[in-house]
């Protein structure tokens, strides 16, 4: 079940990403936040997902792209 | 590689080609249904503008006349010092306007024309006699010029040459009518204001043309150079290599098409990633 900010996080990221989104944010919180599940985000977790996307983000969509996609999941706190 | 028959056939379908010959016939035809309408309604209006001149003339100079010594002025009164003095006022009426080219006085017999006074007489050997009957072309609007002021429809040609002409009553003393001024104008003056206009509309028609052309040809350009950026990283990707970044940015329809292309495209590279590492 998802949670109102993961829900926020993936609507957001649909935009980046297309209908892989979902896969690329649960492979960061897995792989990158102590195999933190997705769906069980926090606010608190969210400098870090940010940080992973200007990483991994910056190599699918470069990196322009990749800070502004992840100053808009900054902003959702 | 393409052959130089090929490079032709490609070029004929290309979408450039399209685009820029369609443009170009659209703006001729707009370019050229705007020169007939501007050129026939900058015409007519000429025309009107200068009927009204020739009125405005002919009925101002039939003031100066003085219609009790045109009413002496019989045939055969040529060189007669009456004749001369109303020749000179005539010129002296001709000379103080730019556009006209001949005066002359008539007068109206039992619905006949007669002439009175040529300001030809002593210039032209060709010049109209007193009593002369003339067979005017506006014959109808010089019976009407005794009341008012008018002027020719149309351009009219007699021996003389082609003319537009202006017509206004002279009265004598006691406010009869005894003449009719006649105030000719040259066609030539009014064709060569018709063709200056022309010129011009012509001229800034053309220049538009080329502005628009040169504007079609750069906007066309960029459209299809960003098409085709998009086609070859289709091809890359459909051939495999999905090291492939979108490098359009647009605030147009191409530029949202570039943006779903490069959605797709992140999502292709996430999904082919995550099955990499389930294998």
């Amino acid at each position: 079940m998802m949670s109102e900010l993961s829900d926020r996080i993936l609507t957001i990221s649909l935009v980046y990403l297309g209908p892989a989104a979902k896969m690329f944010l649960e492979r960061q919180t897995l792989a990158h936040m102590d195999k933190l599940k997705f769906e069980d985000i926090t606010p608190s977790h969210l400098p870090e997902l940010v940080k992973w996307i200007n990483i991994s983000g910056g190599l699918l969509i470069g990196a322009e792209k990749a800070k502004e996609f992840g100053e808009k999941i900054r902003s959702i706190s | 590689m393409l052959t130089g028959a090929n490079k032709l056939v490609s070029i004929q379908h290309s979408l450039q080609t399209k685009l820029t010959f369609s443009f170009i016939i659209l703006i001729l035809l707009i370019a050229g249904m705007t020169f007939i309408y501007t050129y026939g309604e900058t015409k007519n209006a000429l025309k009107a503008s200068i009927r009204d001149e020739l009125i405005e003339i002919a009925g101002s100079d039939s003031t100066q006349i003085n219609g009790d010594q045109v009413a002496e002025i019989k045939a055969g009164d040529e060189g007669s010092q009456k004749y001369l003095a109303i020749r000179d006022e005539l010129w002296k009426l001709r000379s103080r306007s730019t556009v006209t080219k001949n005066l002359y006085l008539f007068r109206v017999n039992n619905s006949n024309l007669e002439f009175i006074v040529d300001d030809l007489y002593g210039i032209d050997p060709d010049y109209a006699k007193t009593g002369e009957s003339y067979d005017s072309p506006d014959h109808d609007l010089i019976i009407g010029a005794q009341s008012n002021a008018t002027a020719s429809n149309e351009f009219y040609t007699d021996k003389w040459g082609t003319f537009l002409s202006g017509y206004a009553p002279v009265t004598d003393s006691k406010g009869n009518v005894v003449a009719v001024l006649g105030v000719d104008m040259r066609a030539d003056n009014v064709i060569a204001r018709e063709n200056f206009i022309g010129n011009t509309i012509y001229l800034i028609l053309a220049i538009s043309i080329i502005i628009a052309g040169c504007m079609i040809a750069f906007f066309s350009r960029t459209i299809i150079r960003d098409i085709k950026k998009l086609n070859a990283s289709a091809e890359k990707i459909s051939l495999g290599d999905m090291d492939v970044m979108v490098d359009v940015e647009r605030k147009d329809e191409i530029g949202e098409l570039a943006h779903s292309f490069s959605r797709m495209v992140t999502s292709l590279k996430i999904m082919m990633m995550h099955d990499d590492k389930k294998e």
